[in-house]
């Protein structure tokens, strides 16, 4: 398998901040990546460095192959936390200007344009000021301008930030599509459940630095396993149950990680008769588990 | 395709939408009609002010309209003559002995013309009867004497013959011509302008029966003149001033009043005045014994002739396009301040937008930091040269039309400056040259700021170092080759203006050449600073920097975002 992107003892200071300390990582080819962290923890940084929009102060950065990823930009997608259109373009004529910013053609660009709005649902909008459009459609169009020019990496920075359930479900869909569609995507986001669902491969940054690197399997299969519990009732006992150790309680949901030698049916038999339990699951832990012991407590979440 | 052409072309296509552009474009014509049409249509509409005289001395009132027919006859002869020759066709409208006179007119000299209008006018004035009789009962040897002795120079018996006849009805036919008829023989025509009612002044209180018109607003003013305006000559009452300061300063005889309600708009009281004057001191030359050839030769004024050494050390006439350098190029300075200036904010804010709409990272992933500030820059100056561009075909179709649609040429000869490529020229090339300059530091403040008001507080210098060109640029124009016009167009921000400002100079080539060489180095650095600011700036969210940040930012290696190394 090749890989798409290869970052070595990359490091980046802002004056004194060490925003990326260190990271080195691969992603292989066609598969989903997620970069998970707390706000600030140089997620944003190491992805625009891998766009070339800043540059390392050392280290090595290989994108699609190749060292000097100015070259490569035409091949690469990239939709920003931070995200805007030209209010005053029509919908079609900006996903245009992205595609040959990208190096199509004009003819071909606005053909793809037309093709990817229709496809998307946003036909009849093409011929609309970007300013005419919803929050929702306008996230739509933007993602659609990362995708306009056939990327073979794609990076998304947040991409779930700010949409409503419904444009989360079709961003991941989205997603999925871009994996069987051959593409390698790389998505930042600090909402674990997201990259739980959807990723092959979990990178974990902290403070700058990669704290956690493999494939999903391989991260959750480390830790010890936990009781996930949906219960109705008060559930403020839970953390003195005998034989439980942590808790991550949701108020409907909760996390149990057992003691050493403790037994999950005593924990179940306990519960029965103070809360109303829907549903008892012993598993992996929660990325979000990982992710708290792993930095031992100290994110911003 | 170059990525910083996409760039300048959708900068451009977008401007081309907005309306700022629009209006931008259609402005300069509106101003250019409104220059040369209000003038013309001022004149035109200014209002007739009526007036009244109470004239207690019984010669003034007819002396001043004397004197005033004289330069009004003179245009109408002028105009007579005019149009004679050129065959127009406003010629069949006149009055038929004015028509039959034309020949005679076309073969006199202007001063001619002049004196003639002198003659008839004098028929118009106190000794108007006299003169006239005087000339149709003596012979012509005698007439020609007569007018020698009037101090007429170039006007005689057989040079006038075919209007000598028609003196009174010439006198009468003016006299009598309405007000309004009088406007077709030109804007200056005083009769049209001033118009004085008879007022029957017989009563008890003649100034209360004006005062009573000028309440009611049938009058816009009134003259009341003492009876006795030319008063004794200084010597004469040398011994008399201790007998008469006891009663007499109250009843001056010679004290004469203007009585109107507009006293900002004084343009009666000095017509009328200049009139009044002449006719009393020439009277008072008559009084004091003075010799008529003597006084003309007292009052001569030391004749200036304004000349200036052409190019080949000639003295020549002061030309048309002369006066045309007078105004052209500070007209020139202030379009292309302006232009340069509206051009370089539509930049600014276009650079703010696109950070606050945060679709810079978009574009950052497709296009270099520099690619975009370069397709920027490129793009606005599209629309700016677009603009000015614009402006000059307007101004060529403009100078073409407007003459057609007034029916006359514009008090301004602006072909001159179409002929004159300095002007043209200068102000394109220095509209790219001031833009580029301008829009390095623009950009520059532009990428760091997040919000206008951001950018004001940055602004302030640029706007005050900007201010310069304009203060100076009066100064400037009345002496385009001195110190200080020399000395600023060495200052590169300075000197598009500057030398534009001093195209009526013109500047010599070597100045030419020495500041264009200085302004595209400061271009180049600006370009370059402003590259290095840019790549930082865009991607800058929070507080802007202060100045000295952003010079830390200029002085610092590419290495403060360093490239990346190569193992």
């Amino acid at each position: 398998m090749t890989e798409s992107l290869i970052l070595e003892n990359v490091v980046k200071r802002f004056g004194d901040v060490l925003a990326v300390d260190d990271v080195s990582f691969r992603v292989n080819a066609g598969t989903i990546c997620g970069m998970i962290g707390p706000n600030g923890a140089g997620k944003t940084t190491t992805i625009r460095m891998i766009m070339s929009i800043i540059y390392p102060d050392s280290g090595r950065i290989t994108v699609l192959g190749n060292t000097n990823s100015e070259a490569v930009k035409d091949r690469l997608g990239y939709l920003p936390e931070e995200k805007g259109l030209y209010k005053k373009m029509k919908t079609g004529e900006i996903l245009a200007y992205f595609g040959r910013l990208k190096g199509m053609n004009g003819r071909e660009a606005k053909a793809r344009a037309a093709e990817l709005l229709t496809r998307y649902g946003l036909g009849e909008w093409i011929d609309k000021r970007c300013e005419t459009l919803s929050k929702g459609m306008g996230q739509k169009v933007q993602l659609l301008a990362t995708l306009i020019h056939g990327p073979e990496l794609v990076i998304l920075d947040e991409p779930f930030s700010g949409l409503d359930p419904v444009n989360r479900e079709l961003m991941r869909d989205l997603i999925l599509k871009m994996k069987q569609d051959g593409r390698t995507v790389i998505f930042s986001t600090h909402v674990m459940e997201q990259a739980e669902q959807i990723c092959d491969y979990i990178l974990m940054i902290n403070k700058g630095k990669v704290v956690l690197d493999g494939t999903l399997a391989k991260i959750k299969s480390v830790g010890d396993k936990g009781i996930l519990i949906d219960y109705d009732g008060d559930g403020s006992f839970l953390r003195n149950l005998p034989g439980v150790g942590r808790v991550n309680d949701s108020g409907k949901q909760a996390e149990l990680f057992m003691l050493d030698g403790a037994d999950p049916q005593k924990i179940l038999a306990a519960l029965v008769g103070k809360i109303e339990v829907r549903r008892f699951d012993l598993r992996d832990p929660s990325l979000h588990e990982i992710f708290i012991r792993t930095v031992g407590g100290q994110s911003d979440e | 395709m170059n990525k910083a052409f996409l760039v300048a072309l959708r900068e451009y296509m977008e401007n081309l939408r907005t309306k700022a552009f629009w209006i931008g474009i259609l402005a300069f014509p509106v101003i250019l009609v409104l220059m040369i049409v209000v003038p013309i249509l001022l004149e035109k509409e200014k209002d007739v002010r009526h007036y009244a005289v109470y004239d207690k001395s019984d010669f003034l009132l007819d002396a001043v309209e004397s004197r005033a027919a004289l330069p009004d006859l003179n245009k109408v002869f002028l105009w007579t003559k005019e149009k004679y020759d050129e065959e127009d066709e406003d010629f069949e409208s006149l009055p038929m002995f004015l028509q039959q006179s034309a020949s005679t007119l076309s073969a006199l000299s202007d001063k001619a013309i002049e004196e003639f209008s002198s003659l008839v006018a004098r028929l118009y004035g106190p000794d108007g009867e006299q003169v006239s009789q005087l000339l149709s009962q003596i012979s012509d040897e005698q007439i020609d004497a007569q007018f020698a002795a009037f101090g007429y120079e170039e006007i005689t018996v057989s040079r006038i013959r075919g209007m000598l006849d028609g003196l009174d009805e010439i006198k009468s036919w003016w006299q009598n011509l309405p007000p309004e008829e009088a406007e077709i023989f030109g804007s200056g025509i005083s009769k049209s302008r001033y118009q004085r009612i008879d007022v029957d002044l017989t009563g008890i209180d003649p100034e209360e029966t004006l005062k009573k018109m000028l309440g009611d607003d049938k009058i816009f003013a009134y003259f009341v003149i003492g009876p006795d305006p030319v008063g004794t000559p200084a010597s004469e009452l040398a011994g008399e001033t201790e007998t008469e300061s006891g009663s007499g300063a109250a009843s001056d005889p010679g004290e004469c009043k203007y009585v109107s309600n507009n006293l900002t708009d004084d343009d009666l009281l000095n017509w009328f005045k200049r009139y009044a004057n002449a006719e009393v001191s020439s009277r008072r030359i008559a009084a004091a014994e003075i010799d008529a050839v003597d006084a003309k030769w007292i009052q001569r004024n030391v004749p200036f002739e304004s000349k200036q050494i052409s190019e080949t050390g000639e003295e020549e006439e002061v030309k048309a396009q002369d006066e045309l350098r007078e105004w052209a190029p500070v007209a020139f300075v202030y379009l292309l301040w302006i232009s340069v200036f509206t051009i370089t904010q539509m930049l600014l804010t276009n650079t703010i937008e696109e950070k606050s709409n945060k679709i810079m990272e978009v574009l950052l992933s497709s296009v270099s930091p520099i690619q975009l500030m370069a397709g920027k820059i490129a793009g606005i100056a599209g629309t700016g040269l677009t603009m000015v561009i614009s402006w000059i075909v307007f101004f060529f179709v403009g100078i073409k039309l407007i003459p057609v649609f007034m029916g006359r040429a514009p008090e301004i000869d602006f072909a001159l400056i179409a002929r004159d490529p300095i002007y043209l020229a200068s102000f394109v090339v220095y509209f790219i040259l001031g833009y580029l300059l301008l829009s390095a530091i623009l950009v520059g403040i532009g990428s760091v700021c997040n919000s206008l008001k951001e950018a004001q507080n940055l602004m302030t210098p640029v706007t005050i170092l900007l201010i310069v060109p304009l203060v100076a640029m009066v100064p400037i124009g009345k002496d385009p080759n001195g110190t200080i016009a020399k000395v600023l167009s060495y200052i590169p921000p300075f000197t598009p203006f500057v030398m534009m400002n001093r195209a009526a100079g013109p500047p010599s080539v070597m100045e030419y050449v020495i500041t264009t060489i200085l302004l595209i180095i400061s271009i180049v650095l600006a370009l370059w600073a402003a590259a290095k600011v840019f790549r930082i700036g865009i991607l800058l969210t929070g507080k802007a920097p202060k100045p000295s940040e952003i010079f830390k930012w200029i002085r610092a290696p590419v290495g403060q975002i360093p490239e990346r190394k190569k193992d």
